[in-house]
């Protein structure tokens, strides 16, 4: 048994507000990315989708690193992904300016069932928009969960 | 493009996880976690010595089969579920999916595809519901 972070401490997050900021994607970044899944670079200077998941973080002005301190995460690997879910009104592209807001939505605490691990964990979410030129682009919602050990 | 429910996606393989892309990839996400990109940090957790692929990568073996079925700019929703999404380095996948839906969206032909990683058969560990936007006959 370990000692669990009260979740009082833990749902202070809920609210948080990024700082906010701009974002272009570059044209070396959207070919390593698209390379790293095994893709060629897209045509027209359209980004690789799973650019969503690094460009609304680091565009509002956090990181992975501040995201699992906030939920004050145990450790990195502490962190278990739920969900990703991911909107796209128009396809991201090189060289645009995307401005990038984003926020901590929900925090709850939750537990397993005894007859599963009996474990402790808060899920966080994340909610990120991205605009250009005013009109909403992108948006991504992270989920993860923060896992406690067990009570 | 002629697409009936119960259609199935032609696969798209990653011979080979690798771990020297996953570093590229933890630089780019400006991701601290040492299990993507320092084979030692996983032998400490009982993995063995390989890295462990960050979960966007797995989505992005889905979304280039997306993209060779239906074109590049087809997906308008992702919502990506991570039931035991460990995947390490050396690792062979392979991305399927399923049409569950066909229908018309004003005007445009849409389309609700299922998609899942499997690893020597072993389904469950990215799986992802997509909206997609059909290219025109």
């Amino acid at each position: 048994m370990t000692e669990i972070i009260s979740f009082d401490q833990v749902t202070r997050a809920k609210g948080h507000k990024f700082p906010g900021g701009e974002y272009s994607i570059q044209h070396w970044e959207n070919f390593l990315l698209s390379a790293c899944t095994g893709a060629e670079v897209m045509h027209d200077g359209v980004v690789h989708p799973i650019a969503l998941f690094h460009v609304p973080i680091l565009g509002s002005g956090t990181t992975i690193a501040e995201m699992f301190a906030l939920g004050c995460a145990d450790s990195d690997m502490s962190i278990s992904i739920e969900s990703y879910d991911w909107q796209l009104f128009n396809p991201l592209r090189e060289n645009a300016r995307y401005d990038v807001q984003g926020k901590i939505t929900e925090v709850s605490r939750h537990n397993d069932k005894p007859e599963d691990t009996g474990s402790v964990y808060d899920r966080i979410v994340f909610d990120f928009e991205l605009h250009n030129d005013g009109l909403l682009t992108a948006s991504s919602t992270v989920v993860w969960h923060y896992n406690r050990g067990q009570r | 493009m002629n697409v009936n429910e119960g259609d199935e996606l032609p696969h798209w393989t990653m011979a080979s996880v690798s771990a020297e892309r996953m570093q590229t990839m933890a630089a780019i996400l400006r991701d601290p976690n040492p299990v993507h990109w320092d084979r030692k940090s996983v032998r400490e957790l009982g993995l063995g010595e390989r890295c462990i692929n960050q979960g966007p990568l797995g989505i992005g073996y889905m979304v280039n089969m997306l993209h060779s079925w239906a074109g590049e700019n087809c997906i308008r929703r992702m919502f990506v579920r991570f039931p035991n999404p460990i995947i390490l380095d050396g690792d062979h996948i392979v991305s399927k999916g399923i049409v569950t839906k066909r229908y018309q969206q004003d005007s445009l032909a849409m389309a609700e595809v299922e998609t899942w990683l499997e690893r020597d058969g072993e389904r469950g560990l990215i799986e992802a519901t997509v909206t997609l936007q059909l290219p025109a006959d």
